[in-house]
């Protein structure tokens, strides 16, 4: 592998784990709300567990709690 | 199960588990550093960063052949059932081990030119197009991001929210982690020139992983061969006459092109449910009755024969199957009721169980 493209790689990874961060920050205070009610009562050990799989899987997270407002919203109509 | 989330399910018996497994792995360590020393002296010896980042790689691979074999083990011999329960564990240690080795291999090796260590470590090596010289560190860093990627979505919450499917199917990428680890270490061995020990010793691990796969598929064939023999629209499966099953414990059978069917006894009736237990897939039938309900054999999930459904305050369920008894044979009926349902234990006496 060459070298530009390397550092692009690790740069995109980087990326990809700071958005995951962000969203896994915002999925533990304020998405699990609508998506999984028990997380909510959870403690802080089971919330630093789950974190480094929301912050992998974020694109997931995002589709979900995405369909989960529709859902939402459609039973409020 | 699932009333609300613990961050880890330990019990006496996990404790004790996971105790031996991390004792395990420190003695394991340091006896490689130790045989090393005395193996590797004078010119030839090898500094102790190496000893442990090899000892380090050397115990997650070891661990992952555990439990790789722990599947079929405990299908083979239902005395190593108890370890199955702490396979989760032993995965995630196993991840932690291998980031260990990773962190201390790509700081002694890449760690200390101009070029920054992960940079160095995809460009130092661009023989991709040769078998024998490609890159044997890309395949670790594979293996690593699935073991991390299992470690990370081990917990029951992970289960819950992406379906049994799709997590069970997630982590059969352990096989593919394990394909990648053994090309790593057989690589590594033959480009660093470290002899063939490596490779034999991988190359045994991975034919008797091979032969516990096939021996437990082989003893299991029997239940499926039934299934594959039976059409879809037929009525009643025998079960065997009803001394064959032994009290609080299930026969299995399996339904054409569906799931494996549990038939339980239990006290004076024979109860059947789906073999797939609702937490992980675990399989019931080789869980026994305890405290007058169905106990999963993995994690101790609980369902009453009679209707499948998970014990107050907990809300699992699972489908229930009706069972008759005519002529002393137990008989199924291969139609699943919805998760739930309930239906009256058959009995020698009574005959068919219906609906309750
Ligand atoms: S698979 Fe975990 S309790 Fe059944």
């Amino acid at each position: 592998m060459s070298d530009p493209i390397a550092r692009l790689l690790i740069a995109a990874l980087g990326l990809y784990a700071a958005v995951g961060g962000v969203v896994a920050a915002w999925f533990l205070v304020r998405g699990s709300r609508r998506m999984d009610a028990g997380v909510r009562t959870a403690s802080v050990w089971f919330k630093l567990l789950i974190a480094p799989g929301l912050a992998a899987l974020w694109p997931w997270v995002v589709a979900r709690a995405g369909s989960k407002a529709t859902q939402d919203d459609s039973h409020d109509a | 199960m699932s009333v609300g989330y613990v961050a880890i399910q330990w019990s006496r018996h996990k404790r004790i588990y996971d105790a031996a497994a991390a004792v395990g792995a420190v003695l394991f360590v340091g006896a490689w550093v130790i045989t090393g020393k005395l193996m590797w002296r004078g010119e030839h010896a090898l500094s102790d960063e190496v000893l442990i980042l090899r000892g380090l790689g050397s115990c997650a691979i070891v661990l992952l052949h555990v439990i790789l074999a722990i599947g079929p083990l405990a299908r083979l011999d239902r005395r190593f059932l108890p370890v199955l329960y702490n396979r989760r564990h032993l995965g995630v240690m196993t991840f932690l081990i291998g980031l260990a080795h990773a962190a201390l291999a790509v700081g002694y090796y890449h760690g200390f030119g101009v070029v920054s260590p992960l940079v160095s470590l995809l460009t130092s090596n661009t023989n991709v197009a040769s078998l024998r010289e490609f890159p044997f560190e890309w395949l670790g860093v594979g293996a690593l991001a699935i073991l991390f990627l299992m470690a990370a979505t081990s917990h029951d919450f992970w289960l819950r929210n992406l379906g049994a499917r799709a997590w069970k199917r997630l982590h059969m990428l352990v096989y593919i982690a394990y394909g990648l680890l053994v090309g790593h270490v057989a690589l590594g061995a033959v480009q660093t020139d470290r002899g063939g020990a490596y490779v034999w010793a991988v190359g045994v691990g991975m034919v008797v992983l091979t032969a516990l796969h096939v021996a437990a598929a082989w003893r299991e064939a029997p239940i499926d061969a039934g299934r594959a023999s039976a059409t879809p629209n037929e009525a009643w499966l025998d079960v065997g006459s009803i001394d064959e099953i032994p009290m609080d414990r299930a026969r299995l059978v399996a339904a054409a092109g569906g799931e494996r069917i549990a038939v339980f006894r239990h006290k004076d009736g024979f109860s059947a449910v789906t073999n797939v237990c609702a937490h992980q897939g675990g399989p019931l039938g080789e869980g026994k009755v305890i405290d007058g309900c169905i106990t999963c054999p993995w994690h101790g999930w609980q369902y009453k024969p009679g209707d499948g459904c998970s014990p107050p305050p907990f809300t699992e369920k699972i489908a229930t199957y009706q069972v008759r008894v005519i002529g002393g044979r137990v008989q199924v009926d291969p139609k699943a009721n919805p998760a739930g349902t309930p239906v009256t234990p058959a009995t020698p006496m009574g005959g068919e169980g219906g609906h309750a």
